[in-house]
């Protein structure tokens, strides 16, 4: 079968070095002109309609934007302070406050490497010298910090939604309770982990303290309120929560916090606003601003260049009728909804190990989705089923990104990391079954808020 | 960190690559973030707005590509090529060069294709929104035989797509030969690591 070629030449590229996007992109300008009569003109076209044709990926620059304001190291510390004082002093207390802080920064944050590296190399430190293992501390990290793609705002769903045509405020509602629930998952599992261990256990720091850093958390936090509050209110699109969002963390990052920008003091405290008004207009031109203006678009261009191959190999796979070839063949061999379930983990997983998450979106989805739709599975179900696949596959060598990035902010080997994880993967496999076979946990939040959903296809 | 710190002319178009990079993100969130105050303040709406930020986005992403390449940030599966001898790893990694190379210039020829007609023949083909910039009125006598445009015309925004490819064809053989001269011995990026780990350090201090 032609397809087979296909995605054999897309694995082959892969192996030998060339960077993902390029694998993509290549095998489908191949294999058009080999087996169909496409035009380079019009792969050009379909490079150029990811940006033209998919006005929802435009919310992916705005929210890594919002994200990189908030990746400041100060923003992380104060939610981990935050974290420490509501559940410290429970045993193991430092290590469930690491998953406290990974839940609370993903919702800063639509991604998982950028969670384990804001959170990661404050708590890891921390946890280590209060006696844990650097082996516990690193697998709990690796795994809490996977919750970055699955509480909202999340990349990977803008990209499902883009790839299914499903609203992204539905799909970022859905992700909340699951968001929550895996990271109840974690804590119950550090908990017994840290009595059978006897791990330690910090001071209770009172009600004091947590109101204190409450007060002193809540301006970061209150970004997530921003986007969810006017997703649903109807204020804002989502591409426009993104962008408002970006410009709330500017101010917040430059004006509250002061963490960078002409207020910044790296000496002591920082500058009040009144004793450097001047700063109202330097902000806008100071080298802090220039450099996450310039991180954000960078970490754009490298996930959006592989989006828009992705796009292309996906354009080559509808118009050959890929899709409704492989629905026909799963619907003949007479696959339920169960069994379906269970092929479609499987291939998630299998590819989730060597994919970037959001290229194997882009191409999966537009695979599955149409069987699902027959099957009468709920879509925005099976676009949770596919984040936390996307989330294990993290996880999971060769290709898991916060494998990689975990290595390198607890600085050990990525053997010795994939070791570490391999308990807490355990608890995410649960949980994935848990969600894939019981809807109700990803559907209930927005068929509640929303209403229920008009399913056109 | 990536972040331009070598002098001389390879520091300066970093520099100028960075801050385009920069110059078109920050552009085009506040192009979207004015349309809100617009929309909820002022009562009225930027019209072109969306097409703009749109566009904006395709210029930052396809001209960043070929930033990219330059500074082998691109993400890959290097398990494989990892594992393997230096000699046959030089050989593999070239393999793989060549197979980018073929791959910037099919979409070379692709854009130019696609870019070219926008230019000649339908060069009166206008955006939907954008108001046409006083400053590149002079195409009006150029292309279309000197009838004003009202808006902007295609064949500028799409313009992109052949100036980026000849610059991503021209970054992927630079970097073939440096990995041919042994300058440079990866073309892909070890899974952001590196870099989020520069960033990690540097937060540390």
């Amino acid at each position: 079968m032609e397809v087979a070629i296909l995605f054999a030449m897309v694995i082959g590229l892969l192996f030998i070095g060339v960077p993902i996007a390029v694998a993509l992109g290549l095998s489908s300008i191949i294999f058009l002109l080999v087996y169909s009569d496409g035009s380079l003109a019009s792969i050009a076209q379909t490079l150029f309609n990811a940006f033209e044709g998919h006005f929802t990926l435009l919310a992916i620059p705005f929210f890594i934007l919002a994200s990189t304001f908030m990746s400041t190291g100060g923003v992380a510390r104060r939610i981990i302070r935050f974290a420490i004082a509501v559940v410290g002093h429970f045993r193991g207390g430092l290590a469930i406050a690491s998953v406290f802080a990974c839940m609370m920064f993903a919702a800063l944050s639509g991604s998982s490497p950028a969670t384990v590296v804001a959170i990661g190399s404050i708590v890891i430190a921390g946890m280590r010298q209060v006696g844990y293992t650097k082996d516990f501390a690193a697998g709990v990290i690796c795994n809490a910090g996977t919750l970055g793609i699955l509480i909202p705002p999340s990349i990977v769903m803008v990209v499902y939604a883009a790839a299914t045509d499903v609203s992204v405020g539905r799909m970022f509602l859905a992700g909340v309770i699951p968001g929550l629930l895996a990271g109840f998952m974690l804590m119950v599992g550090i908990y017994v982990a840290a009595v059978w261990k006897d791990l330690p256990a910090q001071p209770w720091a009172g009600w004091g303290e947590i109101f204190a850093s409450a007060r002193d958390a809540i301006w970061g936090l209150l970004l997530i309120v921003i986007i969810l509050g006017g997703i649903y209110g109807g204020i804002f699109t989502p591409t426009e929560a993104a962008a408002v969002a970006a410009v709330y963390a500017f101010f917040i990052a430059n004006f509250v916090y002061r963490d960078m920008g002409p207020l910044a003091n790296p000496d002591g405290d920082p500058i009040p606003v009144l004793r450097k008004p001047q700063s109202l207009l330097t902000v806008w031109f100071h080298p802090d601003t220039k450099h996450t203006l310039f991180e954000a678009g960078k970490l754009t261009i490298l996930l959006m260049f592989i989006i828009a191959n992705a796009l292309i190999l996906k354009h080559v796979l509808t118009e050959e009728r890929i899709p409704q070839m492989i629905t026909e063949a799963m619907l003949a061999a007479g696959f339920g909804p169960i069994l379906f379930l269970v092929v479609v983990n499987i291939i998630l997983l299998i590819g989730g190990q060597f994919m970037e998450p959001s290229g194997l979106l882009v191409i999966v989805a537009p695979l599955v989705f149409p069987i699902a739709i027959q099957l009468g599975i709920d879509p925005i179900h099976l676009g949770i089923i596919m984040v936390v696949n996307m989330e294990i596959g993290m996880i999971t060598p060769p290709v898991g990104l916060n494998l990689f990035v975990t290595a390198g902010v607890a600085g050990m080997s990525v053997i010795n990391v994939v070791k570490a994880a391999l308990p807490w993967v355990g608890i995410m496999f649960v949980f994935l079954i848990l969600v894939t076979y019981v809807p109700i946990i990803s559907t209930w939040l927005p068929t509640l808020l929303m209403g229920p959903e008009i399913i056109t296809r | 960190m990536s972040e331009a710190s070598k002098g001389g002319v390879s520091g300066i178009i970093d520099h100028i690559e960075e801050s385009i990079i920069a110059i078109l993100m920050g552009a085009m969130t506040l192009i979207t973030f004015a349309n809100v105050v617009a929309r909820y303040v002022l009562n009225s709406n930027i019209l072109w707005a969306l097409e703009a930020t749109v566009f904006l986005f395709a210029w930052m992403v396809l001209l960043g590509v070929s930033y990219g390449v330059k500074k082998s940030l691109h993400l890959g599966v290097d398990v494989m090529v990892g594992a393997l001898a230096p000699a046959t790893r030089k050989i593999v990694t070239l393999i793989a060069v060549a197979c980018c190379i073929a791959y910037a210039v099919l979409m070379l020829i692709g854009s130019w294709d696609y870019w070219y007609p926008f230019v000649s023949k339908r060069a009166w083909l206008e955006t939907d929104d954008i108001p046409m910039p006083f400053f590149l009125r002079f195409f009006e006598g150029w292309l279309n035989e000197g009838e004003v445009y009202e808006k902007m015309p295609r064949f500028i925004p799409y313009a992109v797509l052949p100036i980026s490819m000849a610059l991503l064809t021209f970054r992927f053989l630079q970097a073939g030969w440096d990995i041919y001269t042994g300058k440079r011995n990866t073309l892909i990026a070890g899974h952001e690591a590196e870099e989020e780990l520069a960033q990690a350090a540097a937060k540390e201090d």
